[in-house]
């Protein structure tokens, strides 16, 4: 765990926390500790997450259905509430997932630009 | 498609969120903990991993993860929880501020009830006497059959209205019922009824009861069925005294039958008739008579010659005398004129079809009027007491929603303070309307409920005031939740504006204003003046108020101290129609005879007297009076009101004998035919001449005797209480050709309910078919008659002491305000050397200008406003000055008397106090 390197990450665009935590929990069940873990692995330490709002964001996709949760044992044999994607989930997440796509490309292309093509 | 179905999804996982989460509501609150507790342990375990120590990885990890309870209301807000919490807390803020000044809270929820209330009252009241219709599928296409028209109808048995030229009335004779139904083709199939009372025996228990007599396809024009058995069919009145077959009101099964459905097949016996009973009307079935009452039975037409006989022939083929109600549904598509037109077409034909007319004979003009609701014959008599009640009402309400705006405003006034100091600690305006919203909606509540229960015990009371004691009137469910409904907003809304108007000001006030501004200021504010303003609009309300109650009591007074002209106490009465196919004449003499004899014997009967019309009872009678010597004149008015007595009708009623002698046992239906006239007739028809020893003729059926006047007997009142004694005559019952019901008025001094046993044992061994009818004493036969002016005056009097309480408690409110927020200027004025006394009547002086113009505005409101209900007084005229001065004189005492507190403590302040006061 490197929390010194903080200055160097990016910090997380807005918006974006709950694409991520559905994706997060879209690969395997996780509690809210391991979703920070998931998340700050696969970005390879580059972003920077305010753990305390990892949990409203939980909640509030909770709240809409688009992720479940249940009580069950963690690694070190604590109780734990695992999130996991539902149905409904899943078609947020591939929905999300492709208006990223489209808007990183669109963005990209913008910034691509030369003096000549415009 | 896609995107609507998942917001659809998304919004059931919410609701259901929402609802796990309020419903368990602790295991949330612990997961929560555990959870932020987990993140916390792992986090540290991993720090510690790292290579820092346990206290420094436990720093670090508290700073990397934040304010936990920060985070928790956060989760908090992602469930949806937040905003009950805030709702929690502003509704506990809000009882505790309630519960601070109750006072207040009282005054203003007593006045919410009391306008919610008074206004479900009345409104359910006047909306089911003027706008409900008959229960029956479609009333508004239904379309009554009237007529208007002159000399060529004589015999009416129903209703009829005298106009400027002639007659209108709603009755036909049934040939022509017939002809006109054979001849339609603008209505649907025409409907005869004709409901009467009749006598009937139900499990051996004679008794009086509402029946309708009803062409064979009323049920099917209808659309009505039974909730129990069958409807009559057209086969019922095919032949006349054949269709021995009855349907009972839902009611009648209830009293009599205890709901059992073996009630089918028992028999009623109507007028020596027994019936069977086929089926039970629906529950609520009104007929199509009117909307307030309903027939107990309903029959077949046909069998009108053996259970409702009138003439020795039956009815059927009478074309002479008029007397059904015919009623239809309009057809799709027609208009009422043209209906209207051809109908009348079918008319004269049929009247020339059927009857003799004469050449100088005007035709009747058929017309069709709104049959939704029947007859509707007691709006005529309801409509005007009701609209007066109405406009009152209207006043209360306004008067209520006047004084909540007066507390609500100086509450807001006084929490100015309060809110700065809300705004200055960082609460936002919303959140701070939100609350004052809370507040306001709680008193709302409360008054809503008092009012719903006062609605409730009012409706439930009304009609008992605008009904007597011995008739039977389902009245249903009175209470009407839609009334109720309305009522509730527009008060609500009341209370809900002025608690935020004020607010709404505070929040947009700046903060520091308010907090800067002391009671140093000694100028006086302008502020007070919208307080003032709805106080003088109260006191103008009450004006009104207080006015109209005093003229309606006063009404009511006048009325209950006229001389009627007889002794009106200790007498009971009771009616007994003998059925005329038992008892054809001269039969019915004779029983009517035989039970005045039996009952003259009962212990506790002092004097007993026949008669053929009840005193003030708005029944009358009249024949044509022609003396020896005038001759008949169709078009002359010469009939009196006749009243065919018993011998002992004068003793029994202590109705002097001024001159002549009295009836006595030498006048029998042998002996020559004798009669008394009162004073009044003695005045108009023999005018300086001694009516003793004259002879007339009275024009009725077959009698064409000469009957010799042999007395005068003072004036009395007839019909009702509020006109001039009429003319009157008096024959001896027994020297009639046809006599039918009379009215037995029994003299005693024991109480009726002791006596009516007694009696109603006599009767039952003469006949034990023969009920005894509407038995009542003439006391409460007297109070029916102004039922309504009694009901006025209890329920304005009612408005008039709740409009004084509220105007008093709004210039108690306003002065007591006013006194407060000047009491540094009172200080003032007293250390410059005022004397209280000075003070006491300078606050005196400032509420009396208010009260005094809102009287001179209520007094000249009232003035125009009384004028309306000039036909509803009795004995004093609209503008009355006693009633309105002693009005103005109790307004100005009340107004002085709320301000005389305010105007004390004013005058009681000590000056160094009150300069220091903040």
């Amino acid at each position: 765990m490197s929390h010194e390197k903080r200055d160097e990450q990016a910090d997380l665009l807005q918006g974006t926390l709950d694409l991520l935590i559905l994706k997060a929990v879209s690969l395997s069940p996780l509690h809210g500790y391991g979703v920070l873990l998931r998340i700050q692995q696969i970005s390879g330490e580059e972003l920077a997450i305010q753990q305390g709002s990892l949990y409203p964001a939980l909640y509030r996709l909770e709240h809409q259905g688009v992720i479940t949760s249940e009580w069950g044992e963690s690694e070190n044999n604590r109780r734990a509430k695992f999130y996991s994607l539902t149905p409904a989930g899943r078609d947020r997440l591939q929905m999300e997932t492709d208006k990223w796509n489209r808007m990183a490309g669109i963005i990209g292309n913008i910034l691509r630009a030369t003096p000549e093509k415009a | 498609m896609r995107s609507l179905f998942a917001f659809l999804r998304q919004i059931g996982a919410q609701v259901r969120s929402l609802l796990r989460a309020l419903f368990q509501r602790g295991r949330i609150e612990s997961d929560m903990d555990l959870e932020l507790e987990n993140h916390l342990e792992s986090l540290i375990g991993d720090l510690i991993r790292a290579g820092h120590s346990r206290a420094e990885a436990s720093r670090r990890a508290r700073i990397a993860l934040g304010s936990v309870l920060a985070h928790k209301e956060g989760m908090r807000a992602s469930l949806g929880l937040r905003w009950w919490d805030e709702l929690g807390a502003d509704l506990r803020y809000g009882v505790r501020i309630l519960r601070r000044s109750p006072s207040f809270t009282a005054i203003a929820a007593i006045s919410l009830a009391l306008a919610i209330g008074a206004n479900t009252t009345i409104f359910s009241v006047a909306k089911r006497v003027l706008l409900d219709r008959l229960s029956v599928p479609h009333p508004e296409e239904l379309r009554m059959l009237r007529w208007n028209g002159k000399e060529l109808v004589h015999g009416i048995w129903g209703d009829f209205d005298s106009t400027q030229d002639g007659v209108t009335s709603s009755v036909f004779s049934y040939p022509l019922y017939l002809q006109l139904r054979a001849h339609n083709d603008t209505l649907q199939d025409l409907i005869a009824f004709k409901e009467d009372g009749m006598n009937a025996t139900v499990h051996g228990n004679a008794q009086r009861i509402d029946a309708a007599m009803v062409s064979g396809n009323f049920y099917a024009a209808l659309g009505v069925r039974p909730q129990l058995g069958r409807a009559l069919q057209p086969s019922d009145d095919t032949t006349p005294g054949a269709g021995t077959v009855v349907l009972i009101s839902d009611g009648l099964w209830e009293r009599e039958f205890d709901r059992s459905p073996a009630v089918l097949g028992q028999t009623i016996t109507l007028n020596q008739t027994a019936m069977t009973i086929v089926g039970v009307n629906p529950r609520g079935f009104t007929g199509v008579k009117n909307v307030q009452q309903a027939p107990d039975i309903v029959v077949p037409i046909s069998m009108q010659p053996l259970i409702a006989p009138k003439r020795e022939a039956s009815l059927l083929n009478d074309p002479d005398l008029w007397w059904v109600n015919v009623i239809g549904r309009i057809r799709p598509g027609v208009k009422t004129s043209q209906a209207q037109a051809a109908l009348d077409v079918q008319l004269q034909a049929a009247i020339h079809a059927t009857m003799v007319v004469s050449p100088g004979d005007t035709m009747p003009r058929l017309e069709l009027a709104d049959g939704s609701r029947g007859l509707h014959s007691a709006d005529r008599m309801l409509k005007k007491p009701v609209y007066v009640l109405l406009a009152l009402t209207g006043f209360v309400v306004l008067l209520a929603c006047a004084n909540i705006a007066n507390l609500l405003l100086a509450r807001g006034a006084q929490r100015q303070k309060e809110m700065s100091v809300r705004l200055a600690m960082g609460a936002g305006r919303a959140r701070i309307l939100r609350q004052l919203f809370t507040e306001s909606l709680l008193l709302a509540a409360l008054g809503g409920a008092g009012g719903s229960l006062l609605g409730y015990f009012g409706s439930n009371a009304i009609p008992k005031l605008l009904t007597n004691g011995w008739e039977r009137i389902d009245y249903g469910q009175p209470l009407d939740w839609g009334v109720f409904a309305f009522t509730a907003a527009v008060t609500v809304l009341t209370a809900v504006l002025f608690g935020l108007a004020p607010a709404w000001l505070a929040a947009r006030s700046e903060v520091s204003s308010d907090l800067k501004e002391t009671a140093r200021t000694a100028t006086r504010r302008r502020k007070g003046l919208g307080g003032k303003a709805i106080v003088a609009l109260q006191i103008a309300l009450s004006t009104l108020l207080v006015v109209g109650a005093g003229l309606f009591v006063r009404t009511l007074i006048g009325l209950n101290s006229v001389d009627v002209g007889f002794n009106a106490d200790n007498l009971l009465l009771f009616e007994i129609s003998p059925p005329a196919r038992r008892y054809p004449h001269p039969k019915d003499v004779q029983l009517h005879q035989q039970l005045e004899q039996r009952i003259a014997t009962v212990p506790g009967v002092e004097k007993i007297a026949l008669g053929w019309i009840p005193y003030i009872s708005e029944s009358m009678g009249n024949a044509d009076f022609v003396p020896e010597g005038e001759t008949f004149d169709k078009t002359k008015r010469q009939a009196e009101f006749e009243n065919a007595v018993g011998v002992h009708f004068f003793p029994t009623m202590r109705i002097p004998i001024v001159a002549g002698r009295d009836f006595g046992a030498e006048d029998t239906s042998t002996s020559p035919k004798v009669a008394i006239v009162n004073q009044a007739l003695a005045r108009k028809r023999f005018p300086n001449v001694n009516p003793i020893g004259k002879r007339f003729k009275a024009d009725r059926e077959s009698s064409n005797d000469w009957i010799q006047i042999v007395g005068i007997c003072a004036d009395t009142r007839y019909s009702n209480l509020h006109d001039d004694p009429p003319a009157q005559f008096f024959v001896p019952y027994t020297q009639q050709t046809k006599v039918g019901s009379m009215v037995y008025q029994v003299r005693t001094r024991m109480q009726p309910a002791l006596l009516v046993p007694a009696l109603r044992q006599v009767v039952q061994s003469v006949d034990r078919d023969l009920p005894m009818i509407d038995v009542r004493t003439q006391r409460e036969q007297i109070n029916a008659t102004i039922q309504m002016q009694r009901a006025l005056a209890a329920l304005t009097t009612g408005f008039g002491v709740l409009a004084l309480t509220l105007a008093c408690v709004g210039v108690y409110g306003v002065m007591a305000y006013n006194v407060a927020q000047r009491t540094n200027e009172i200080g003032i004025r007293l250390a410059l050397g005022a004397q209280p006394a000075q003070l006491r009547a300078m606050i005196l002086r400032e509420s009396t200008g208010v009260t005094l113009a809102g009287i001179v505005v209520g007094v000249t409101a009232a003035l125009m406003l009384t004028r309306a209900v000039k036909s509803m007084l009795y004995g004093i005229q609209p503008n009355d000055p006693l009633t309105f001065a002693s009005g103005i004189l109790l307004l100005i005492g009340v107004a002085l008397a709320a301000s005389w507190i305010p105007a004390r403590r004013a005058a009681g302040v000590q000056p160094m106090e009150a300069l220091r006061h903040e």
